[in-house]
């Protein structure tokens, strides 16, 4: 996956939840984890009792993304059921430049494991290969399939976009749609064009095409109205995909004021809570899973796997973690573990 | 030597001390993770770009402009260099040179737009950030279909460019630390060694007056636009050796964090006073409570609390700064001044 | 006339804004080592005047004199080159910066050269204690902001730096109007001070009794008009105030037209 979800459109709404402790919440969990990591150093790292284990992910998303936060929640029960410390950290934007440099402090803070998405590997290559040569073992997930075994990576664990595409393609096709519609939330985005790319090949084994449409998330209005008006200008189009879930709202209610929903099959990526009712309710399709919550649990188990017994699953592929497709016979299931934060 | 009275109001005290205080609050929550030379390279690294940009936004703020801009040349400006490259087949030098007049070209129009229209530079400058970045993405993905491009090490001229923006010389610190003390140094001394840095005070603190006694205050202001534009392609050519490629979106918000770290520094978001130093301190704290943050393991989206609550510190504090500097002192002695 | 000439001269001066006359007919002139001051109430023309005499305005009408020759300024720049410098209320001074930075602006003291030239700030520093010196002002920090010195302070500094770059005529537009008692007489003597050093000295000001202290010759203003010249040992500041408002326009219009200066 990797939706790119831009903290800048969050920024007020957690602002408005610290306003009030802002000083207090600030400092005193900075001074509770300090000294309790005194025992994880370098030094130690050979003989580590579990409790002392440290894995830090470090990962394009804040954990208060609807999607990251599962991938957060399935990292840190991985840590209660396995009892290692697990940190989650991300930067405050999509911003690769960020990304590194915060990969470069984790990797200064000596961590036993290392989990880390690789939206841009050319951009994060060097911080990566930094902490492989530091000697702390790193696994990558969601994004960075393509690149991970050039960089020293043990495992990747994710969803191949180019394949869950394909998926969603061949999907509609059998379904008997010809013309659909791609909706692109986040342009520059290379997995999301291989999302695209993958659905296009899907669709085009039983002879479809797609159209594909850039918006702005950071205003839904005007992407509802972009995608209305795509829907509009061609008529002949009777299958719609977004890209990741906070595209779905906007072209439901675009399908919903022109009139096509249920006449145009629609789809998205990602899974959460309001993309399953919409699914339960019959107003979508389907949605294409790549299970966030493995994405977080399973490399920790990776990763401590291989500290204790320098073993690994996968077999050095990709372990993959999708695509799932989540239709309305589980959707009602499906929305009650969205509710918890697990799917 | 001091541009106030009292030496302990020149602009960068308040973000010195600052900066001792996080580094001494975070030595200790964070332990030896951040007093080492490790984690003085992560944060020194991650304040470098930043602190490049700041010293320039410095000098333009205390001319009494914004350039919002800037963020947006970092992409644009970085896209220019894998385009020319990659897509067009140039070597890295000849493509650094183009992409540096186009960047000053762009400094140059932010400058003639606002002193000839008289315009807020925040407006004009606003609508400068758009275009350029609608710009690197538009053009990008009309002649490569993507917005990200690599391969930049692969191209002729990379090495001696490398060396000289993109590589790393003494216990993992970058050179980007070096064009950051080296640009630093020279604008704190244009600034209060040089007639220029005389008319540069003068055109924030007061244009009218300055334009009386001959300041060529527009001519002032444009040279700081173009110095703006200098520096974020500085930033962007140190990126891009670095990570050997680009990306669109790169420098997204930086505008606003190169103000952010030049008012920690103690300059006036009204122009007139500050210095380079200040925005050095300002960057090192940004540097700092970002990397400090990470090293103490704690969640990073406490990082904008931290910043949000130096920002509002920082800003109270040059008020009352400028206060005093303003506001006449009354004396015993009638007539008799100081 | 007799004496020196003057100067600086205007002569029938007349400046048109539409069709209100903002002054008709002005003729008057400025000498050295005096203080000419220019009363009048507010609205009579003096802000007009002082924009011709500066350079600010071109006169609709009549000639612009400097030492007895016909001039024409079109700017502030102009009136500059001439040596004729105003110091404004308000705009003369920047607060922010420091009493030497304040006192070189736009023409600093370098040393090196090229690229590399460099505020001499040693001599900066001196200069500035000489030339304040000279008007009797004792400056301790020449490094202090001019936000922190006083109304007086600050407006005697910026007659300090006219001096400096060579101001022949200095136009002092209001300079007491803002300052209490002890502030004003301080500024009054750094006047005093500047006419004891040659120069011709224009005082604007609406308040008698500053002008009847440091004046030699008194130019009143009416409704755009000069309502009449007079010297110091004419005057009181009670008969100033009286003129200025008006009451001794009967008395003042039976005067014989040879009291003008030109």
């Amino acid at each position: 996956m990797t939706p790119r979800y831009r903290a800048r459109n969050r920024v007020p709404v957690r602002a408005k939840r610290v306003v009030g402790p802002l000083l207090l919440a600030a400092v005193v969990p900075l001074a509770a984890c300090g000294p309790a990591r005194e025992g994880s150093g370098a030094a130690e790292r050979a003989t580590p009792a579990r409790a002392d284990l440290r894995i830090v992910v470090a990962t394009h998303g804040q954990s208060a993304d609807p999607f990251w936060s599962v991938v957060a929640n399935g990292a840190r029960a991985a840590g209660r059921d396995l009892g290692v410390r697990v940190e989650y950290q991300a930067p405050v934007q999509f911003d690769m430049v960020a990304m590194s440099n915060l990969i470069d402090g984790v990797v200064a803070s000596r961590p036993d494991g290392l989990v880390v998405s690789i939206p841009d590997g050319a951009a994060l290559g060097p911080s990566i290969r930094a902490a492989v040569a530091a000697g702390i073992p790193v696994v990558s997930i969601n994004s960075g399939d393509e690149v991970y075994r050039d960089l020293g990576v043990l495992l990747h664990v994710g969803q191949p976009e180019y394949d869950a595409g394909l998926g969603a393609g061949r999907r509609m096709a059998a379904a008997g749609i010809r013309r659909a519609l791609c909706v692109n939330h986040e342009i520059g985005n290379v997995s999301l064009d291989r999302r695209c790319d993958g659905f296009r090949d899907g669709l085009a084994e039983a002879g479809g095409d797609i159209r594909l449409l850039a918006v702005d998330l950071a205003d839904p209005d005007d992407a509802q109205q972009r995608i209305a008006g795509a829907l509009a200008v061609d008529p002949d189009l009777n299958g719609l995909l977004t890209l990741g879930p906070t595209g779905a709202g906007p072209a439901l209610a675009a399908l919903g004021e022109s009139g096509r929903l249920g006449r145009v099959a629609f789809a998205t990526f990602d899974l959460t809570p309001e993309v399953a009712a919409a699914i339960d309710r019959g107003s979508m399709d389907f949605a294409v899973d790549q299970q966030p919550y493995l994405q977080g649990y399973l490399p920790v188990v990776a990763l401590v796997s291989y500290l204790e017994t320098l073993t690994l699953p996968g077999g050095g592929e990709i372990l993959k973690t999708g695509p799932g497709f989540v239709t309305q016979e589980d959707a009602a299931r499906v929305l009650e573990l969205a509710e918890q934060g697990l799917r | 030597m001091s541009l106030l009275g009292n030496r302990w109001t020149r602009p960068e005290v308040g973000a010195a001390a600052g900066a001792l205080l996080v580094w001494a609050f975070f030595a200790l929550v964070a332990g030896e993770p951040f007093r080492g030379g490790d984690g003085a390279a992560t944060y020194l690294n991650a304040a470098a770009p930043l602190g490049i940009l700041s010293v320039a936004v410095a000098l333009l703020m205390i001319g009494g402009e914004f350039d919002l801009s800037v963020g947006s040349i970092i992409g644009v400006a970085g896209m220019s260099i894998m385009l020319l490259t990659v897509h067009f087949g140039w070597s890295v030098w000849p493509a650094l040179l183009v992409t540096l007049v186009f960047c000053l070209a762009v400094g140059l129009v932010n400058g003639l737009l606002v002193v000839r229209t008289g315009l807020p530079s925040f407006i004009v400058t606003l609508g400068t950030l758009f275009i350029l970045r609608g710009l690197a993405i538009g053009v990008t993905r009309q002649l490569t279909g993507r917005t990200q491009i690599g391969g930049l090490d692969a191209v002729e001229g990379f090495e001696s460019a490398r060396v000289l923006f993109g590589s790393t010389f003494v216990g993992g610190l970058r050179v980007s630390i070096l064009w950051w003390v080296g640009s630093a140094a020279l604008a704190t001394w244009v600034l209060l060694r040089t007639p220029v840095g005389n008319w540069i005070f003068a055109s924030g603190g007061g244009p009218a007056a300055a334009r009386r006694v001959g300041v060529p205050v527009g001519r002032v202001k444009i040279g700081l636009f173009v110095t703006t534009a200098f520096a974020a392609y500085l930033v962007a050519v140190t990126q891009a050796l670095r990570f050997t490629g680009a990306d669109a979106l790169r420098g997204e918000l930086q505008e606003f964090r190169a103000i952010i770290a030049v008012v920690i520094g103690g300059t006036l978001l009204t122009g007139g006073y500050g210095s380079a130093v200040g925005a050095v301190f300002g960057a090192l704290i940004y540097g700092m409570v970002q990397q400090g943050i990470v090293l103490s393991g704690v969640d990073a989206d406490w990082f904008q609390v931290f910043l949000g609550v130096m920002l509002v510190v920082a800003v109270l504090f040059n008020h009352r700064v400028r206060d005093m500097a303003t506001r006449a002192t009354p004396r015993e002695g009638g007539g008799e001044p100081t | 006339m007799t004496g020196p000439t003057p100067v600086l001269s205007v002569r029938s001066v007349g400046v048109r804004f539409g069709s209100v006359d903002a002054l008709s007919d002005v003729s008057t002139s400025v000498t050295e080592a005096a203080v000419t001051c220019l009363l009048g109430d507010n609205g009579a023309g003096k802000s007009t005047l002082v924009a011709v005499l500066t350079g600010v305005l071109r006169p609709t009408t009549g000639r612009y004199l400097i030492d007895g020759a016909p001039v024409e300024l079109s700017s502030p720049r102009d009136a500059l080159a001439l040596g004729i410098a105003a110091v404004h209320q308000d705009l003369a001074v920047i607060p922010l910066m420091s009493v030497w930075r304040n006192f070189f602006l736009g023409a600093e003291p370098v040393r090196g050269r090229g690229p590399l030239r460099t505020i001499d700030r040693a001599r900066a520093y001196r200069v500035v204690r000489e030339e304040m010196g000279r008007l009797g002002i004792r400056v301790r920090d020449p490094g202090q902001a001019v936000g922190t010195l006083s109304g007086g302070e600050r407006q005697s500094l910026a007659i300090a730096r006219a001096l400096h770059r060579g101001a022949r005529v200095l136009i002092l537009d209001e300079p007491t109007a803002a300052l209490g008692v002890r502030q004003a007489s301080f500024v009054l003597q750094v006047i005093e001070e500047a006419r004891e050093r040659g120069v011709a000295i224009v005082l604007v000001s609406h308040n008698p009794d500053h002008a009847a202290r440091v004046g030699d010759r008194f130019v009143i203003l009416r409704q755009g008009r000069v309502l009449g010249h007079f010297d110091r040992s004419e005057i009181t500041p009670d008969r100033l105030r009286a003129l200025m408002s008006g009451q001794y326009e009967s008395w003042d219009t039976g005067r014989s037209p040879g009291q003008s200066p030109i």
